[in-house]
């Protein structure tokens, strides 16, 4: 990745600069807002790489300026490049990518939203993250006090795209659903039974979370992590806590990155397993679903007999976890996991011997490569479309750098693939817990705590189980943040969802969403 | 005339008691085979009587048709249940026809509920009402084949005069043109009570369900009638297989004793039937909803071979 910056630094003398890097897995440089598109083409065409996540922060008391960040990756290079883009608060207006890269649409969109800054030349500028009653407020600016509290919000409804045309309807699903699940718009325009087109809402569950983040000491705010986004308890709480660690350069003892190693693991099996046995109850086959549901209940039962949590919460900080395991602990894990091994096995024998249950989910809800390419979809759906990403073998981490894993890759994109996609990792994840479990070294779970330096960024990156999670801080003098930015995989992952409905008929979406199975909370934060 | 009055009042009795029944055992069953506990076999019942006992919310938006349908659904199942012999080989009822009024006094419950679920306006009644339509269009030729299949056996097209020529001649139902009508009915069953692979009766996902979607907006007391009315027609039609095809147990005329050895035997294959449907139910996921049409042409198939059959053998 060196190498690439300093091919820009050539190409663009004098407008692009090198900043301060404190690892050497995350390179940063600054550039004009001007140069920002002709950069990311250079890059994206010329270096293979992928743009990861835009966010912005507000600079504006300190150095006088909002800043943007872009993070790029290329493929088989673990080190991260991190473009910073200064806009002047006279100008609040930076230029938009979304018409080349579908994928930042959203994204761009909260900046605009939480910060004031314009997306220029975005091609769908309307509100996102904040619905369109807000008043006219950019919460994650630094005057934007966390107290504040608004009036009765009152305004224009959303507007969704007309369904015109004789025999078209609109059908309105959402945003409070049956079942225990979380609110979300689903807006469908059918010809009878095949849907035309869906159109998506989200952000009802906005918290303020990343604003929130500013206001608590590091130590309490790993608590706050964890809540983003509750079946990637483990998984958000060490991306952040990995975050705190880069920046504070604090040395994770190797026992606590196999122990995280193995939590994260059971993290993805508990919540493949339960996927499966969703993915056949809704198309009808409930047996399917009792047995992962039994089996899923086995592994929470053992994430409570590991951390005193069945979703492993309150167990990860910064600088290791919280508690080591004794003997007897470690002996249930090992039974535990063998009986996990022999229910998977028979859960999926059960599933693939119902031809009734393959013909509804093959060929379904079909997403097509080239889309999730240019959609930047990542994790379990990326995967089953053909886009091979995995942070776990791209930027290692916890002690996955010591582990032999396939990552399974298909381009059939349907749910049948999605659904395998889930049951090869979980034979993977078994078999990466029983490697780490036989080579657990001896020594402390956890670094001596330490004071957090000031004025430090960091990013921490974890494939959880449904994709790549990333947080970037910035440190705050007294153990403090002063930013802190939360992508979960859902962000990129929704707009999949409407177009892999597409030509789908409409009894078949709720098999297809759950396919996907996103999370409301970790989009809206 | 008292005879006949008390006939039907018993056979009325036993429909509103035995359909609940049949819905709980069929639930049971389902969970056991899930490896659930399951909710009680008497649940149906406590469900009922918390339903009536509720305050309803209506939306503004219904007009009278959807204050009827719940009348004209439970009016219609018990209408049609009592033209259907029971525990015994009579009926208390025989109109216009006998089992011809049967599926038509089903036809109209069903005509009414898809009318109240487009009434709403809301989008999944409208869903709802589309699919029933299309699918009922479908099972009732097919359910009309079977049942003419039987009724040329018996040469009438009263029902108490085919279930007592089936009495007559006990093992009857082995003979190709009647295992052929008894596999037609049994898949309209299936359609016609709502069941996987059909349409699950079980799920929460509205963007997937035909009968549920229709009664999505009804609440309390009608609510109740529907449910009830949705049991007595599963009922009934249980009755229709197992009393045309498999007779036992079932006297001409009404002894007490007769009748009493004729609900033991009704509430046996009625279990034996329950558990054929729990099994179809257990092993198979819901088809894909534009399949469904040829499970049923195999329905339709299956009845008209069945009646060709009569004329060969």
């Amino acid at each position: 990745m060196m190498a690439v910056c300093q091919n820009l630094l050539d190409n663009f003398p004098g407008r692009m600069r090198l900043l301060e890097s404190r690892s050497a897995n995350e390179i940063y440089a600054s550039l004009d807002t001007a140069d920002l598109q002709e950069v990311t083409r250079s890059l994206l065409t010329q270096h293979g790489a992928r743009l990861v996540t835009v966010f912005a922060e507000d600079r504006v008391n300190v150095e006088g300026a909002f800043y943007n960040y872009y993070v790029f990756e290329r493929r088989g290079d673990p080190a991260y490049l991190i473009l910073r883009a200064a806009i002047a608060p006279e100008q609040p207006r930076f230029p938009s990518l979304a018409v080349e890269l579908p994928g930042v649409n959203w994204q761009e969109r909260e900046i605009q939203d939480w910060f004031g800054l314009e997306a220029a030349g975005h091609p769908n500028p309307r509100r996102v993250a904040l619905h369109d009653n807000w008043p006219d407020v950019h919460p994650l600016r630094k005057d934007f006090a966390l107290h504040q509290v608004l009036p009765p919000f009152e305004g224009e409804q959303h507007e969704y795209r007309p369904t015109l045309g004789e025999g078209v309807f609109q059908v309105p699903v959402g945003p409070v659903h049956a079942g225990i699940i979380e609110p979300g718009h689903f807006n469908f325009a059918v010809a009878g039974e095949p849907i035309l087109y869906l159109q998506l809402r989200m952000f009802y569950t906005h918290k303020g979370t990343e604003k929130l983040f500013e206001h608590l000491p590091i130590h309490r705010a790993v608590f706050l992590a964890e809540s983003i986004s509750g079946d990637s308890s483990f998984s958000h709480g060490t991306a952040f806590c990995q975050a705190i660690e880069r920046a504070a350069d604090i040395e994770v003892p190797f026992r606590a990155r196999v122990m995280r190693t193995i939590l994260l693991e059971l993290e993805r099996i508990y919540n493949h397993v339960a996927d499966i046995g969703a993915i056949a109850t809704d198309v009808g086959f409930v047996v399917a679903n009792a047995h992962a549901g039994s089996l899923r209940e086995s592994v929470v039962t053992l994430n409570e007999e590991l951390t005193g949590s069945r979703l492993l919460r309150g167990c990860v900080c910064v600088g290791g976890v919280r508690r080591d395991w004794t003997r007897r602990q470690r002996e249930t894990l090992e039974t535990t996991l063998g009986l996990v091994e022999h229910g998977f096995g028979e859960l999926v024998a059960l599933v693939k011997s119902s031809d009734s249950t393959r013909d509804r989910l093959q060929r379904t809800g079909y997403l097509h490569p080239d889309k999730a390419k240019a959609l930047g979809i990542v994790g379990v759906g990326g995967r089953a479309s053909g886009v091979d990403l995995d942070a776990r073998r791209d930027h290692p981490y916890a002690a996955y750098d010591c582990l032999d894993f396939r990552v399974p890759v298909y381009t059939d994109g349907d749910v049948l693939h999605r659904m395998q996609v889930r049951i090869d990792e979980v034979r993977e994840s078994i078999g990466m817990i029983r490697a780490a479990l036989a080579h657990l070294p001896d020594g402390p779970h956890r670094a001596p705590a330490q004071d957090i330096p000031a004025g430090r960024c960091a990013l921490g990156v974890v494939e959880g189980w449904r994709g790549e999670i990333i947080h970037w801080v910035r440190t705050a003098p007294g153990n403090r943040l002063e930013r802190c930015k939360i992508k979960d995989p859902s962000v990129n992952n929704w707009p999949a969802l409407v177009e892999a409905v597409e030509d789908n008929i409409i009894a078949d979406f709720p098999v297809i969403n759950k396919s996907f199975n996103l999370s409301y909370s970790g989009t809206d934060r | 005339m008292m005879e006949a009055a008390l006939q039907a009042l018993l056979q009325l009795m036993l429909l509103l008691a035995v359909a609940p029944l049949v819905s709980g055992f069929i639930k049971k069953l389902k969970a056991r085979l899930q490896t659930r506990r399951g909710p009680g076999l008497f649940q149906p019942y406590r469900d009922l009587y918390k339903l009536l006992r509720k305050g309803m919310v209506i939306p503004g938006t219904a007009s009278w048709l959807f204050t009827a349908t719940p009348y004209f659904v439970f009016l219609t199942a018990i209408l049609a249940g009592l033209m259907i012999p029971m525990v015994s080989a009579e009926a208390p009822l025989a109109l216009f026809g006998g089992v011809l009024a049967v599926v038509y006094l089903l036809g109209l419950g069903r005509f009414m509920t898809a009318l109240a679920g487009l009434d709403t306006g809301s989008s999944f009644g409208g869903l709802g009402s589309s699919r029933e339509m299309t699918i009922s269009a479908l099972a009732e030729p097919a359910m009309m084949l079977a049942i003419f299949t039987v009724a040329i056996g018996a040469n009438s097209t009263s029902l108490a005069e085919i279930v007592k020529a089936a009495v007559g001649q006990q093992w009857h139902f082995l003979a190709p043109s009647q295992m052929l009508a008894f596999a037609a009915l049994f898949l309209v069953l299936i359609a016609e009570t709502g069941r996987i692979p059909v349409d699950n009766p079980a799920t929460h996902l509205e963007l997937t369900m035909i009968h549920e979607a229709m009664i999505l907006e009804y609440s309390g007391p009608y609510l109740a009638l529907i449910e009830w009315g949705g049991a007595i027609k599963q009922l009934l039609l249980m009755m229709l297989l197992i009393n045309c095809f498999w007779p036992f147990g079932l006297e001409a005329g009404w002894s007490a004793p007769g009748v009493v050895t004729g609900l033991v035997y009704l509430l046996l294959k009625l279990a034996a039937l329950s558990c054929a449907i729990v099994l179809v139910e257990t092993t198979n996921a819901k088809m894909r909803l534009f399949r469904v049409p040829e499970l049923l042409a195999v329905a339709f198939t299956l009845g008209a071979l069945a009646l060709a059959s009569t004329f060969l053998f």
